[in-house]
């Protein structure tokens, strides 16, 4: 009648995508930056925000041509078989990426939460969470995330503020002492914190104003990249741009340092947790909604709840995978720098290129005729 | 196949007495009527639903005593022509029909030589009359309640809503009950589609007997293992007129008390009418709080066994201490605890609702002072956790809506297992998967969570009604339930118009 399961709005859309990327990006980042860069970390975020708003862009180019959706788009284009690799690629990329986050989402239930529980428990409610959130529809994941937005992002803003209190501005030195390839390493490192944008490709039959999407989109970014600069000038200004190469997850140990006023809880890192678990399970459920989608309509299955199923016991066996063999983990960060980023520029690339030739040569033939 | 009512008044009779033989609450009598007593007539009642006593100022006994004063010719050709039309009276051309009629509590009257059975209004079941609700208390505001009479019902909300744009949908619910159910609702206002759905809905069951609201409400609701309810209940009139003006429907059920508001949501089920008799400011504070003690009816206890149990650092080490002293000698686990204590105050609670009025108090004073004081000076339990549960139990009955308190009840004790077996993550998957379920709810099409969620169908307005409630001023608006080009609640006229 007024809610359709199957359509958000574009306040949907950004805050799912808030949360998507903030989680992880804000967790990991800040670490991997200042052991690269020091505290040029902050330049790697503007340079990979600037290419995260070109690859929105290019997003937004490949978008205005969508007819239905983008598996469409991309058989239409680029013909069959392309169309089909091209699935494969981005199924690959979305379900192993869910199957990251779950072992990272777990990995910080067990480190702050839980230290005695068991992988395989933990992992196995956040997997059939993932699927419940994600049985009914793209509407009710997007309003979870509406709803828990500012649930979490003002007891979030408000640590942040106090935090500020304990930054020691000197620690913010020295500036541009970074090399090129060392802040093209950070630079690299920050877009692909920014990849799940592409997931907006494949939500135009969901949205309510699908010529507003890459603008709702590019306010997440903007918002992503200025909560990860705020918070990465507030942790190299508290522990140092040694220190905070050394710990695992700054930004957690941050809220536990925070002194609010009053002092009635003394450790709020626990509390805290919650933001990191909320959001880091928004890019979960993500990866398995979109690995679902696209596995969906590769098998021509649109009412097939197995599916969802076997994407989720997918994501469990990679995250398991993750858990075990650390080297796994290394596997797919160079997956994820020397395949997934170059190949999700190639794949908008190649389908404006084929895209252009295909219209001139219509409106060639169309001028002949 | 209905039996037809026929001219032949001996047959009428005996087809009636066939469907009521073995009925002794049904008075049966043959009357002659007309100049000379010459032609017969037959009326038929429920005993105590007709003033049997006082015929002469009842519409019947004035009815009978006029066909008393005419000549015998004229009888039909004056009830045809002049009483078929009068107030509330209905010709029916069954016998069956009639029967319902003369069970609805009115007086059925058959005329010899007239082939239609009439029925002719009188004062009907007893019942209540109006009187103040027992649930749903407010400050400033009416205190008239919904009696278990559907006509009075009705007419304490027309009273309220006098506009010919309250239109009141009857139809039937329960095979052998035949009881009234009443959709009241603004046309002007509604959605037609949720209006077609609520009748749909309606008739896709039949059920053998529809004693209370509550039964349809189980009927019609399409998630039947939510704990949330689906519907909103009210037993105050005023309520229900402001749902009405708001664009949503109100389902009335004959023999209950309680009125059923579509949709609802979860801020519907938190506000109360007084919070829009009252100033803004004291409107918002008790309704942010509401929406506190809502979430932490539910969390509460689970909480306390999350800090106690697993993350005992998150408090200062003063109060760790204290809570730790008053723990020492009590027996049982902390999780064992908190579930007794919570099990002794639903049976209190239970017990308490099922007392007759001044022993439900005593059972209150005799659970919650002697039993609480004797099992803390027992070591059964520790003073902390009477007080959380306590303060739970207090939040709980800030919720305004029972039904809707009733579920965070339940829930509450999903909580505790999962905050006792798993600390803050087993809060956090039980509040995750909580949410995630709210988030699929609907009632009739809105989202349980509105306007929290899909607050752009009404361009971000209903957002104004929330937590706080913002100043009448700013809500000129209806919410979103109300039909596109009709929302418009508010308007400001000369100085102020422009002012604003």
């Amino acid at each position: 009648m007024f809610a359709d399961n199957w359509k958000i709005s574009l306040r949907q859309i950004r805050r799912l995508f808030i949360m998507d990327i903030f989680g992880m990006s804000s967790l990991m980042l800040p670490g991997i930056l200042s052991s690269m860069t020091g505290a040029d970390g902050i330049f790697c975020l503007l340079i990979g925000a600037i290419a995260g708003a070109v690859l929105l862009w290019l997003v937004g180019a490949n978008l205005k041509h969508i007819k239905q959706d983008y598996y469409g788009y991309m058989k239409e284009t680029a013909g069959q078989l392309l169309g089909d690799i091209f699935m494969v690629f981005y199924f690959l990329y979305f379900v192993s990426l869910c199957g990251y986050v779950l072992n990272q989402v777990t990995m910080l239930i067990l480190t702050w939460l839980l230290p005695e529980g068991s992988w395989t428990g933990v992992s196995i409610l956040l997997l059939l969470l993932g699927v419940y959130g994600s049985m009914r529809g793209i509407e009710g994941r997007a309003r979870v995330y509406e709803i828990i937005f500012w649930f979490l992002g003002i007891p979030l803003l408000v640590m942040l503020f106090f935090a500020i209190q304990e930054v020691n501005t000197s620690y913010w030195t020295p500036i541009v002492a970074s090399g090129g390839i060392q802040l093209f390493g950070g630079s690299t490192a920050v877009l692909i914190f920014l990849l799940p944008f592409t997931a907006l490709l494949f939500l135009k039959p969901f949205c309510k104003k699908p010529e507003k999407m890459v603008s709702s989109a590019g306010n997440a970014l903007f918002t992503v990249i200025f909560l990860n600069m705020l918070i990465y000038l507030i942790l190299v200004g508290v522990f140092g741009q040694n220190t905070m190469g050394i710990l695992e997850r700054p930004i957690i140990t941050l809220m536990g340092m925070v002194n609010l006023p009053g002092g009635f809880f003394t450790r709020q890192d626990v509390l805290m947790t919650a933001v990191w678990f909320f959001t880091l399970f928004a890019l979960f459920n993500t990866g398995i909604f979109q690995g679902t989608l696209i596995l969906k309509e590769l098998c021509q299955q649109s009412e097939n709840r197995w599916i969802l199923v076997a994407v989720a016991t997918a994501a469990f066996f990679i995250g398991k995978g993750f858990y075990q063999y650390s080297f796994l983990t290394e596997v797919f960060e160079i997956y994820q720098s020397q395949v997934a980023l170059p190949g999700m520029f190639f794949i908008l690339v190649v389908l404006l290129f084929l895209h252009w030739m295909k219209t001139s040569r219509n409106v060639q033939r169309g001028g002949n005729t | 196949m209905p039996i037809q009512v026929t001219q032949d008044l001996k047959k009428n009779i005996e087809n009636f007495e066939e469907l009521f033989s073995d009925c002794a609450d049904i008075k049966k009598r043959n009357i002659k009527v007309g100049q000379n007593l010459e032609r017969e007539c037959f009326i038929a009642y429920i005993e105590v639903a007709v003033s049997n006593v006082d015929w002469k100022d009842s519409a019947v006994g004035k009815f009978l005593g006029k066909l008393r004063t005419m000549p015998e010719e004229q009888l039909v050709s004056y009830v045809r022509d002049n009483v078929e039309d009068i107030s509330d009276s209905q010709p029916f051309d069954t016998i069956e029909d009639a029967a319902q009629g003369m069970l609805a509590g009115d007086v059925l009257f058959f005329l010899d030589g007239y082939g239609k059975a009439l029925k002719i209004p009188d004062k009907g079941y007893p019942g209540r009359g109006v009187y103040e609700t027992e649930s749903e208390k407010v400050i400033r505001g009416s205190n008239e309640g919904f009696s278990e009479s559907i006509k009075l019902n009705t007419a304490l909300i027309r009273k309220r809503l006098r506009s010919p744009h309250v239109k009141v949908k009857e139809s039937f619910a329960g095979r052998r009950t035949h009881t009234n159910v009443d959709l009241v609702y603004m046309k002007d206002l509604i959605h037609p589609k949720m209006l077609e759905e609520i009748e749909n809905r309606l008739s896709e069951f039949e059920i053998d007997g529809a004693l209370d609201s509550g039964i349809v409400e189980q009927l019609t609701e399409k998630r039947k293992y939510s704990p949330f309810p689906q519907f909103q209940t009210t037993q105050r009139p005023d309520r229900a007129a402001m749902a009405i003006l708001e664009g949503r429907i109100v389902l009335l059920s004959d023999n209950s008390p309680v009125a059923l508001i579509l949709p609802a949501t979860y801020n519907t089920f938190i506000q109360t009418s007084d919070d829009y008799y009252s100033r803004w400011e004291i409107a918002s504070f008790t309704r942010a709080l509401r929406y506190l003690a809502s979430i932490l009816a539910m969390v509460f206890p689970g909480l306390y066994l999350a800090m106690t149990n697993f993350h005992t650092q998150i408090l200062p080490t003063d109060l760790l201490l204290s809570l730790a002293a008053a723990r020492q000698g009590v027996p049982f686990p902390a999780m064992v605890e908190v579930i007794l204590m919570e099990i002794a105050f639903e049976l209190l609670r239970e017990a308490g609702v099922r007392l007759p009025g001044a022993n439900g108090n005593t059972i209150g004073i005799v659970g919650g002072l002697i039993i609480g004081q004797a099992a803390v000076d027992a070591n059964i339990v520790s003073p902390i956790v009477v007080i959380v549960v306590a303060l739970t139990a207090l939040c709980s009955f800030a919720i305004p809506n029972e039904e809707f308190a009733t579920a965070f009840r339940i829930l509450k004790f999903l909580f505790i297992f999962l905050c006792g077996s798993m600390g803050f993550f087993g809060f956090l998957v039980g509040f995750l998967a909580v949410l995630i379920h709210l988030s699929h709810l609907e009632s009739f099409g809105i989202p349980y969570l509105a306007p929290f969620v899909g607050a752009e169908l009404n361009g971000y307005r209903d957002e104004r009604d929330t937590f706080l409630r913002l100043p009448l001023d700013f809500l000129k608006k209806r919410p979103v339930y109300t039909r596109e080009g009709a929302r418009t609640r508010l308007k400001f006229k000369g100085s102020r118009e422009k002012k604003l």
